[in-house]
């Protein structure tokens, strides 16, 4: 209980923070500052599924598309309010989940992984696409959300950006708050003990089936649950951002950070989002009287290398890695202190 | 029924790209344990080299077939050169590593690749395409003219791969990497050299995607995210074989070639192919036990 009430008060604090910080910004950076959310929630997801879990997906941006259209058709096309859009959307990447997670019942590792990449290909060119799901997604166009309340406040991108970005970080705040309990609680002794080995998870009599779905759906929603905010957050709804390769990229950052661990999301949704944006604003200069100029590509080169080497050298991820640096400095002054103890 | 034919002879075609391509997937995986999702971007990283020097420099007074062939030599040059250096610099580190981490290096090599590529190519379509035959040739078969360069992919598809198979079974070299795809540990126990052939299965993974990539540019506006897309694909034309047999894995490129470009006789889709190679992992993973498959740890 003290833990729980540490966790809260931590959550606060970190909700006090992060809200100040995009105020006063240009609308460019208040739209990073929510999409950093939105990826945010798309890694916390990966870390239910793959971290606690160990059920790989190659899929997360997919279920994160999935709640952007779910919400966008239910407010552009079927006129419902906002907070109705997003139970939809959440609905849809749930369902999704559980789909998904059925063949995962017969899989692991690389099988499952070809799979959820498969169905991240087949949405990305096909379902997102296609004329056949213009019910869904609105066509080429897109849905558009010009205007939209959250229980009576006004949250739409045109004007009210930073009121979406709060009700996000709080709704990200409490999924993590959420997440660290679910560590230790009986679903995720489970879910520590399918990642470990099914084998021994299941004679010691877990449920594979039920839990495996559990995880699938309960991490799908949660992808969800950020991606129905981006036609709030963009004013529309696309199928470049949920493409192929942003989840491969919500994969490679989240390994990259330390898919274990909770707050690795947070910095990897803030690395995905607000990094490239500020590479493409102010990487372009004059260096030694050549012009140089830095894109989107750079970014993603960087995050290529930084995961090739990070698993070769740090297989714990950045977050990881702190942790044991600070764990161990931590153990270095107690045992200082307990001298001093004796020595007195 | 002509029309059938057409379309018969255009999905073998990319049926055979489908099945060079699965060759290089398979090859690595059994001898190193790699499942290497960047086989497309590979390809397409050593294709464009290709295009590159066909099309983006002049060669005066040159005969049209030399342009052809240096062009090809650059791109198997450079696919050589890639090969090895992630074998060199990536792979073996991590030799003893679980297969999923593997797995996930090579989506950031794939990543790499892709986003260094669309830096030097833009993200453009390309259409301009590189030729082993001339264009103009045809031969007739049964009443139905086939231009020459869908025949070129499936001879190299049937050559390379029992070429290949004839390689892994009738040289000391081949029965080396069959040794170190059952037991690396064994194998260097018998005097076998474990990181030669790492090398050596890298080098000929990468050149065969090379090729693949290549043959493929008269065919398809290709970019840098068509091309390294391909792996999925591949990938279930890899799975029909088992991800072992050689000759099955080139039936199931034919077969998969043919299963995607069918339906696009009623139906006008560009996502439609891509369902069908979901389908086809999903049906073959499912149906064998994922334990039928070799070295797939639990």
């Amino acid at each position: 209980m003290r833990g729980n009430a540490w966790r809260f008060a931590a959550a606060l604090i970190a909700f006090a923070v992060l809200a100040r910080l995009p105020v006063g910004l240009d609308a460019g950076f208040q739209f990073d500052a929510a999409l950093a959310v939105i990826w945010a929630f798309g890694i916390l997801s990966l870390v239910l599924l793959y971290g606690y879990a160990g059920q790989v997906s190659l899929c997360q941006a997919t279920f994160a598309g999935v709640g952007a259209y779910g919400a966008g058709m239910t407010v552009a096309s079927l006129h419902g309010g906002y907070l109705l859009g997003i139970v939809v959307g959440v609905l849809f990447a749930t369902v999704l989940g559980v789909l998904v997670g059925l063949p995962a019942l017969r899989l692991h590792g690389i099988t499952l992984a070809m799979v959820t990449l498969g169905i991240a290909l087949v949405f990305d060119k096909y379902v997102f696409q296609d004329h056949l799901f213009d019910w869904f997604t609105g066509g080429a166009a897109g849905w558009q959300v010009s205007s939209a309340s959250l229980l009576g406040i006004s949250v739409d991108s045109s004007k009210h950006l930073l009121a979406s970005y709060d009700v996000l970080l709080a709704l990200f705040l409490v999924c993590a708050v959420l997440m660290l309990n679910l560590h230790s609680s009986g679903a995720g002794r489970r879910f520590r003990a399918i990642r470990d080995s099914e084998l021994a998870a299941s004679t010691m009599g877990v449920n594979l089936t039920r839990y495996k779905l559990l995880a699938f759906a309960m991490s799908a929603g949660m992808a969800g649950l950020g991606g129905s905010f981006y036609p709030l957050v963009a004013g529309s709804v696309s199928p470049q951002p949920f493409w192929v390769f942003t989840s491969l990229q919500l994969a490679a950052i989240g390994v990259l950070m330390g898919v274990r661990y909770v707050p690795a999301a947070a910095l990897g949704g803030f690395f995905m989002a607000v990094v490239p944006d500020v590479l493409t604003r102010y990487g372009h200069g004059t260096f030694l009287n050549r012009a140089y100029e830095i894109s989107f590509d750079w970014f993603q080169i960087a995050v290529g290398v930084l995961l090739v080497l990070q698993l070769i050298l740090l297989p714990d991820g950045v977050w990881g890695d702190l942790r044991s640096h600070a764990a161990r400095i931590r153990g270095a002054l107690r045992f200082k202190r307990a001298g001093e103890v004796t020595a007195a | 029924m002509s029309a059938f034919a057409a379309y018969t002879i255009i999905g073998l075609s990319l049926g055979g790209i489908f099945a060079l391509a699965a060759l290089g997937i398979v090859l690595i995986y059994r001898v190193t344990g790699v499942l290497n999702f960047a086989h497309g971007a590979m390809g397409m990283f050593s294709t464009f080299v290709a295009w590159q020097v066909f099309y983006g420099y002049p060669h005066p007074g040159m005969p049209s077939w030399e342009v052809t062939a240096e062009a090809i030599l650059a791109g198997l040059g450079f696919a050589v050169v890639l090969g090895l250096f992630l074998e060199l610099a990536v792979f073996r580190w991590v030799r003893n590593r679980p297969q999923i981490t593997k797995a996930v290096i090579t989506i950031g090599v794939l990543l790499t690749l892709q986003s260094a590529a669309s830096l030097i190519w833009k993200n453009n379509q390309y259409h301009l395409p590189i030729y082993i035959a001339p264009q103009t040739s045809t031969f007739m078969l049964a009443g139905v003219p086939i231009g020459a360069n869908y025949i070129v992919i499936v001879v190299a598809a049937l050559g390379l791969a029992f070429g290949l198979a004839a390689f892994l079974r009738g040289t000391a070299f081949g029965r080396a990497m069959r040794a170190v795809s059952d037991n690396p540990t064994t194998a260097a126990l018998w005097g076998v050299r474990v990181d030669a052939v790492g090398a050596v299965s890298w080098v000929l993974g990468s050149v065969i995607a090379a090729i693949a990539g290549i043959l493929i540019t008269p065919f398809i506006n290709f970019d840098t995210t068509s091309l390294t897309l391909l792996v999925v694909d591949s990938l279930a034309a890899a799975l029909i074989g088992g991800l072992v047999s050689l000759p099955l894995t080139v039936l199931g490129g034919f077969v998969l070639g043919l299963l995607e470009t069918y339906p696009t006789i009623w139906i006008q889709s560009l996502g439609l192919p891509r369902l069908i190679a979901l389908l086809v992992i999903l049906a073959v993973l499912i149906v064998r036990s994922p334990r039928g498959l070799p070295g797939v740890a639990k």
